[in-house]
């Protein structure tokens, strides 16, 4: 028995549907119609078993445990407190240059007394 | 767990580096194994180092309303993606007349596990994986390698749960192309001695 050609867009609309059947992701009628669909064509026999099979692939790697080089965390913490180092001095630095400039503006008088007017007025 | 992680993020916001640092001890696999899963080994470090300066520097803006590795999964995905983006990008395979087919592995169906542990089956998971376009890959690796539901793999690539499912049948179907086409040239490697 020869199997119908199915055009390109169908063709993905298929093979997602079946990837999804593999995946336990559909229910009821949807999983009927691809159930309909695998019992009817052995090469979507064998779709669906490749599905299968890359689903388990995909699942045991994914579960393997992945080590992160110690470099990736030495430079992470590095980086911070770096960071953080500059965000203080940043503030020290600032807060120290507020006290010399209110400093030398007490020193010179330069703060304006009230009531005082700057000039302009009458 | 998550509780833990939230105030750890809550101190390192307030400039805390130890509490940062333990972040990132707890949290360092994720982060690698997620940047491996969609860049491949040569970007992972990089990629990864990226991540932590980038959650250094947005850890106030963690607000607490979703889990700490939620939000820690999305910065992960947005650097890979933004360092894809940066990169030509990989053709998708197309698809071909023939279904698509993955060999039975050498020792059977019997033990599947074993069989997917094969270092060449690995790799060749992994080279097939770098042909599915980036989005589709990210939301493939956390739906099937990560374990996440829909609905958090929406929230990390911040789309629609219908987008997130899209993205996840499109990236399944493209692996399968992608994995069927190496196999099927390397049963004829085999065959033609």
């Amino acid at each position: 028995m020869t199997t119908p050609p199915v055009a390109g867009v169908e063709r993905w609309e298929v093979l997602e549907k079946i990837g999804a059947y593999a995946a336990s992701e559909l229910e009821g009628e949807e999983a009927r119609k691809a159930e309909q669909l695998i019992f009817d064509r052995p090469d979507y026999r064998r779709l669906a078993e490749s599905y299968a099979r890359m689903l388990v692939m995909l699942s045991t790697l994914g579960s393997e445990e992945v080590e992160a080089p110690e470099v990736v965390i030495g430079y992470a913490v590095r980086r911070a407190y770096v960071s953080a180092f500059l965000r203080q001095a940043e503030t020290f630095l600032g807060a120290l240059g507020r006290s010399y400039l209110d400093a030398l503006v007490y020193y010179f008088g330069l703060r304006p007394v009230r009531g005082e007017s700057y000039g302009g007025g009458t | 767990m998550s509780y833990v992680d939230r105030n750890l993020a809550v101190a390192a916001s307030r400039g805390d580096v130890e509490a940062f640092a333990k972040l990132v001890g707890d949290h360092s696999s994720l982060v690698y194994r997620v940047a491996l899963r969609i860049l491949g080994a040569d970007d992972a470090q990089d990629a990864s180092q990226e991540v932590w300066v980038r959650v250094w520097r947005n850890i106030r803006n963690f607000r607490g309303e979703s889990a700490f590795s939620t939000w820690l999964y999305r910065i992960t995905v947005n650097t890979c993606l933004s360092i894809r983006q940066k990169e030509s990008r990989r053709d998708e395979r197309e698809l071909g007349d023939d279904v698509p087919y993955l060999s039975e592995p050498s020792g059977g169906d019997a033990d599947p596990e074993a069989a997917a542990l094969n270092a060449e089956r690995r790799e060749e998971i992994q080279d097939a994986l770098q042909h599915v376009r980036a989005e589709h890959r990210a939301a493939l690796v956390l739906r099937h390698m990560e374990g996440l539901s829909y609905s958090e793999i929406a929230e990390v690539l911040d789309v629609p749960d219908g987008t997130a499912k899209g993205w996840v049948s499109r990236g399944r179907a493209a692996m399968l192309v992608a994995l069927a086409e190496k196999n099927g040239l390397h049963r004829k490697e085999e065959a033609g001695g």
